[in-house]
Order: structure tokens, then C-alpha cells, then sequence
């Protein structure tokens, strides 16, 4: 007999029986689609999540700053939304710096393998050429060699000689006056940067601003943290710790901030042994870690329910196959009677299961593809809005047709019993059977 | 020159065990020729149809031994008896046995299906064995929707379409009319002469049975009269020497046991 003949008369079979047939199958839809469900917003976090590490800096990325200076800048980073800038909310003025002999530790600590102090850069607010209000800037640098989550535009040029360029957080590109988010790229804002030495002395703090222009390079995908912020290129950063300390000695020039390359493994010894010389640390881990761990709660609760259904279809295999066992006692006599081996009565019940495995899957793929992609549609409308680059499902070929597979090895397991019971009949009985 | 086919020794079937223990049959020794017709007749439970499944290697004696072309069968393995069973028998088994939810032409098929044959190529011979049972115009029809008669014709055509050299029938004619009987007889017959087609037919039908080669009577699991009578189709006894020629051919064509 052949391997065709044996899969279309198994698929015949099957639908001799249709409601039994289709009720098991619908056992396994059930399981198949909530797992292959989960599977694709699994892979759609996870893509999100790599995103905004990436947008961190990668897994053994590491910002610092002295500890005295991070609860005041935590709480910057914790409010939510871009914040107007009124005069008498000062700007926050970093006292603290990183000590060079804390640079020297952190240097040697193990794992540690690129350690950068970044020249502290400060600007009070941003506006546009298109609004009168002015918004409160929170900046970081733009770190070369990591590809930032861009909505629209592109990385600030990272060259020592480019132009002053920003990556304006989504957030703050709303509301600096342009309909449409995307047209903000390649035009200018305007920057307002403190000179410390001139602050001390003014009477109103814009006397002592100094505005610099800079291109929008593009805009940054906001992010589950909104400690992105926007991000100077190199050029921009050293402009303003220029205006920032004018007129100053150089010794006063320190900075308060360091990001370092570190293993990825040691992350977490690192950021401890670095918090005993004095410098908070803040790893991707940290931000992304909780909300991962979360979240994947959830997904195994859910992977839980669709085992269950899956154990549940099992029977509903192994129960329809003895029924159909049952029924053609004397069909699977007549085959052996006239010359069906006993493996091939085993393979043609098998093949059944598996079929039953194969159309309770596809149909699982199908509809929970139609259904993501509904979800997807709305979620992006509705409330991940904020996030045009979070796609909530993602449909990978290869982790569809992976869990096809193993799903119909489920039910061909599931059928080996009946398959074995059709198998060891003896055509003669088979044959005297009513 | 004689050509023994099938030869049973002391071939006894014990069913049950214990306090159940019923012997069906209590040692059997017969010699079927190739070739030959043979009616084997008995009343109801005297273990005509349990003879004829041992015979035709559907079961296995609990004493004796059967020899197919002077081969002891209880040497053989599963593998060659299925293949046997396949290619060199061909079965009608008491009350029509048949898929009644699949067609008529699906119904003859199956036998080459199980020998894998191509679709194509299986399909011709299963219509070839419908027209011979003249039913070629019901190929396309649930079995399940023909008449008794037909039935039993499509089983027919399923025990010829792989061109055995046996054919096995259990009260091929037991359900049926006598006219329609009588139909189904003179295929039988018709097969065993043209064809040279060794008969064996289970039946407690006297006018059948006479009409065979020979007739094995069995009682109570044992043979109690193996009349050799001159039955007058009896292929030995055909004058036409063309039907002669063709019988000859097909006499020496025998079933090779070593085959694979
Ligand atoms: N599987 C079995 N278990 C126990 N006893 C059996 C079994 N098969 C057959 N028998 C017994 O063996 C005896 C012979 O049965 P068999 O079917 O060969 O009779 P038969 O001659 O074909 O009868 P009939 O003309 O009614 O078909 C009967 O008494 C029957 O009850
Ligand atoms: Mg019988």
C-alpha cells in the first residue's frame, strides 16, 4: 500500500465520522490556537523588548551616575509625558560628579570593559519655530553603534564633526507643533542652554540661555521607559557642555555621568560592586527585566491553559480512534484478510491521528493568524497608540509550522494505542464480528 | 500427473480453553489438487467455514500441518502469508464482506491497493473483473445501494481482480435465490474452467456441492466422506481441447511458495 493511498484514506475516514471527527478537532484547535496565540505575542513582546534594549544600549549596558545624583534624576525620568518649562522650576543643577579615583575602581572592576565618562550636557527647555511654549529637555547622548528604535527618521550622525543633530523623543515631537509627527524630521529646534556661570549672577534665568539650533534628525520610539528622553549627537552634547561651563576652570568641568560595555554575565556583581565605590548603575535588566519576567508569567499561564487543552484533545484522539477501531472491526479484518500487514493497519490508524493533529493545527494557525492581526489592527489604534513600532503579535513561519509538528507528534502518540489495538486484530475474529 | 496444492495432516483447531475448550476440528487429512473444484459440505457448526480458514492460512491449526505446493506454511513468515493471501488467493467469505459505505469499484480494488499497485493500472483491472461479474455499469454506485446478488458479484470480482490461483467461497450462493444462485455459480464455475482457477467452495447447498469435482462431507470436525465423484464440471472431464490447452497452462503455473 502507499504512502498516498494511506493519507487520502485516512483523510476519508476521518470524514466518515464528521461531527466526531470535527468535535476532536476541535479539542486540538482549541490548544493549538492559544498556544500559537501566545507564541506570536510572545515573539511580538520580545521583539519590542529587544528594541528597547537596544534603544538602552544592549545587554551589558551600563549608565551610572553618583548616587547623590541619581535621586534627583530619577525623579525627572519617572514623570510621565513631556513637561512645560516655567522659569521657576530650576533646572537641575548637578553638584555631584564622578571622582576620578571612582573611575579608576570602576575600571577595574572585572567585567567592566569599556568605561566612558560622558562630559555632563544640560539643557533648560525646547521649542520649535512653530509653538510659543517651551518644553523641559532631558538629554542623553546618542551612543555609536546601537541602532536606537527610530519611528521616523534616522540616528543622529554620531561623527565628532556633524552637524548638531537630535533624535527628539515621539513623546516631545507631538507636541513641538507639527501635524503630522513625521514632518518634524530635518527641520530645526531650538535648544535653551544654561551657562552655569552667567545663571549665578542673572536675575531671570533666560538671561542666561543660550539657544542653539539643532536638526531633527528623526524621532525615537518611545518606549516602556521613558528614560530615552531625546538624544544629542556627539557634535550637539559638546556644544552645550561648552555653554554649560563658559567661562569656567577646567578642573570644574567634571562630569556626572558614565556608561560602560560590560559582560553580560557579570551584570549584576558589576552593578553592585560599582554601587560600593558610589555610582548607581542602571542596566537594561533593570528596566526591561521586571516587566519581561511579568509578563512572561502571564504567557506561562496561558501556555498552561493550552497544555491542558492539548492533554484534553489527547483523549478526544485517543477516544474517537477506539470508536473507529470499534466500528471497523470488520473492515480492518477484510484488509488483513486479504493481505494488509500489520504495520499498515498501524500506519493508516496512526496516520489518521496525526491527520486529526495536522487539520486541528492548521485550522489553529489560520485563525489565530486572522485573529492577531484583528487585535494587532486595533491595538495599534487604540491603546498602543504611543507605541507605532510595538507590534502586540508576530507571526514567525518557522514557531507556527515547529508547533504544527509537535502537535501532531501529540497526536500521533495519542494514537498509537488505538492503532496498536486496530493493528493486533486477528481477521478472523474481525471477520465473525457483528 | 497430479498436482497437490494444498495437503493437510492431522489439522485439528481447538477454540476456547479450559472449560470452554471446544475442538472444531479433530484432525483433518485432505489433498486438494491444483485446478480441482472442491465442495466442502457439512450441517451448520460442523466446522466447514473453520476448515476453510485454515486452508487459506486466514488462521493457524492448533495441531497438524497444512503443505501449499509441498511447503509446510507454518514455516512461513507473516510477511509472505499476507503476500500470499494478496497475490495468489482470492476470498468470498460467508454473507457478502464488503466497505458498504465505499463504491462498488472501490470495493474490488482494495485487494490491489493493498498490493500497491497504480491507480491507474488498478482501476482498469478492477473494471475488467466488474465486466466479468457484468456489472461494469455499476461501478460508480455504493455498494451498499446494489441487491443481494449483485453484492455477492462484487465480491466475486474482488476475489478475481488480482488473478489468484485459488479462489476461497463460503456459502457464496447462501443468501441468494436460487436464480440468482445459479448466476453466481456459473461465474464460479466458468473461472475454474477458462481460467483453471482451483476451486474451494464451503456450502451445505447439495445441487452446488454435486455440481463441484468433489465433495469433502464433514461431521462434527472430521471428514467422513471425500467422494471423488464424476461431477459434470469437472474440468478433467471437458472434451473441448482449446479449454483443455488453456487449463494445462494454467495447471503448471504454480503458486511459488519461495518467492521472495
Ligand atoms: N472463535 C470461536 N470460539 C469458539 N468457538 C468457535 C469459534 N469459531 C467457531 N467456533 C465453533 O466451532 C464450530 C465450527 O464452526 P464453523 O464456523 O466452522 O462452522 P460451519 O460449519 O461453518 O457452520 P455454518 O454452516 O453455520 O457456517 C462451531 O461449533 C462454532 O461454534
Ligand atoms: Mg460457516
Amino acid at each position: 500500500m502507499k504512502a498516498l493511498d494511506i493519507i487520502h484514506d485516512a483523510n476519508a475516514n476521518l470524514w466518515r465520522s464528521k461531527l466526531r471527527s470535527f468535535l476532536t478537532i476541535l479539542a486540538i484547535f482549541v490548544g493549538s490556537f492559544t498556544i500559537i496565540l501566545n507564541s506570536a505575542i510572545n515573539a511580538g513582546v520580545n521583539d519590542f523588548l529587544d528594541k528597547q534594549i537596544a534603544n538602552m544600549g544592549g545587554d551589558g549596558y551600563l549608565e551610572m551616575m553618583p548616587a547623590e545624583a541619581y535621586d534627583s534624576f530619577a525623579s525627572m525620568i519617572s514623570t510621565s509625558g513631556p513637561q512645560e518649562y516655567t522659569e521657576d522650576k530650576d533646572s537641575t543643577n548637578q553638584t555631584a560628579y564622578i571622582k576620578d579615583e571612582q573611575i579608576e575602581k570602576a575600571k577595574k572592576i572585572k567585567g567592566v570593559k569599556v568605561f566612558n565618562v560622558l562630559p555632563n550636557a544640560s539643557a533648560d527647555y525646547i521649542t520649535s519655530d512653530k509653538i510659543e511654549k517651551r518644553y523641559r529637555l532631558n538629554l542623553n547622548l546618542v551612543v555609536d553603534g546601537i541602532d536606537f528604535d527610530m519611528s521616523h527618521g534616522e540616528t543622529p550622525n554620531t561623527a565628532e564633526d556633524a552637524d548638531y543633530e537630535i533624535a527628539v523623543n515621539e513623546d516631545l515631537a507631538k507636541v513641538l507643533g507639527y501635524d503630522n509627527v513625521a514632518d518634524i524630521v530635518g527641520k530645526t529646534v531650538k535648544i535653551a542652554v544654561p551657562s552655569t556661570l552667567k545663571c549665578y549672577t542673572a536675575i531671570k534665568r533666560s538671561e542666561c540661555h543660550t539657544i542653539v539650533e539643532a536638526k531633527v534628525s528623526g524621532t525615537q520610539a518611545p518606549g516602556i521607559l521613558s528614560m530615552g528622553g531625546s538624544r544629542a549627537n556627539l557634535a550637539l552634547w559638546k556644544r552645550i557642555n561648552a555653554i554649560n561651563y563658559e567661562g569656567m576652570p577646567a578642573e570644574t568641568n567634571r562630569s556626572y555621568q558614565a556608561t560602560a560595555d560590560v559582560d553580560p554575565d557579570r551584570v549584576k556583581e558589576i552593578q553592585k560592586e560599582l554601587e560600593e565605590i558610589g555610582l548607581k548603575s542602571m542596566s537594561v535588566e533593570d528596566e526591561v527585566g521586571m516587566f519581561q519576567s511579568f509578563f512572561d508569567a502571564i504567557l506561562i499561564v496561558f501556555n498552561i491553559f493550552g497544555g491542558i487543552a492539548l492533554v484534553a484533545a489527547s483523549i478526544g484522539i485517543i477516544n474517537t480512534l477506539f470508536m473507529s477501531v470499534q466500528e471497523r472491526t470488520r473492515e480492518i479484518g477484510l484488509d488483513k484478510a486479504l493481505g494488509m500487514s500489520n504495520s499498515k493497519v498501524f500506519l493508516s490508524f496512526s496516520t489518521e491521528a496525526i491527520m486529526l493533529g495536522f487539520w486541528g493545527s492548521t485550522f489553529g494557525i489560520l485563525v489565530s493568524m486572522i485573529v492577531g492581526n484583528v487585535v494587532n489592527k486595533v491595538a495599534i489604534e487604540t491603546f498602543l497608540k504611543d507605541f507605532p513600532t510595538f507590534q502586540l503579535t508576530i507571526f514567525e513561519p518557522m514557531t507556527m509550522i515547529s508547533i504544527a509538528l509537535i502537535i501532531m507528534f501529540i497526536a500521533f502518540l495519542a494514537g498509537t494505542l488505538p492503532a496498536r489495538r486496530a493493528s493486533k486484530k486477528n481477521p478472523i475474529d474481525a471477520l465473525r464480528y457483528e | 500427473m497430479k498436482n497437490v496444492l494444498l495437503s493437510t495432516r492431522g489439522l485439528k483447531k481447538v477454540y476456547g480453553k479450559r472449560d470452554s475448550k471446544f475442538e472444531a476440528l479433530k484432525g483433518i487429512d485432505i489433498d486438494i489438487e491444483s485446478g480441482e473444484s472442491v465442495a466442502i459440505t457439512g450441517k451448520s457448526g460442523s466446522g466447514k467455514s473453520t476448515l476453510m480458514h485454515l486452508l487459506a492460512l486466514l488462521d493457524q491449526p492448533s495441531e497438524g500441518t497444512i503443505k501449499l505446493n509441498g511447503k509446510n506454511t507454518s514455516k512461513l513468515k507473516q510477511r509472505k502469508l499476507n503476500r500470499l493471501r494478496n497475490k495468489e488467493f482470492g476470498f468470498v467469505f460467508q454473507s457478502f464482506f464488503m466497505n458498504t459505505n465505499d463504491t462498488v469499484i472501490n470495493n474490488v480494488i482494495l485487494p490491489l491497493k493493498i498490493a500497491g499497485i497504480r491507480r491507474g493500472e488498478r482501476r482498469k483491472r478492477a473494471m475488467a473483473a466488474l465486466e466479468t461479474v457484468e456489472l461494469g455499469d455499476k461501478y460508480k454506485n455504493k455498494a451498499n445501494d446494489l441487491s443481494g446478488g449483485q453484492k455477492q458479484r462484487v465480491c466475486i470480482a474482488r476475489a478475481i481482480v488480482n488473478n489468484p490461483k485459488v479462489i476461497f467461497a463460503d456459502e457464496p450462493t447462501g443468501n441468494l435465490d436460487s436464480a440468482t444462485g445459479a448466476k453466481i455459480e456459473e461465474l464460479l464455475f466458468n473461472l475454474n474452467r477458462e481460467k483453471g482457477i482451483t476451486l474451494i467452495i464451503v456450502t451445505h447447498d447439495e445441487e452446488l456441492a454435486t455440481k463441484c469435482g468433489r465433495q469433502i462431507h464433514i461431521a462434527d470436525g472430521k471428514v467422513i466422506g471425500d467422494g471423488k465423484g464424476v461431477a459434470k464440471h469437472d474440468p478433467s472431464f471437458i472434451e473441448d481441447e482449446n479449454l483443455d490447452g488453456i487449463r494445462d497452462k494454467n495447471h503448471t503455473k504454480e503458486i511459488d511458495v519461495e518467492e521472495e
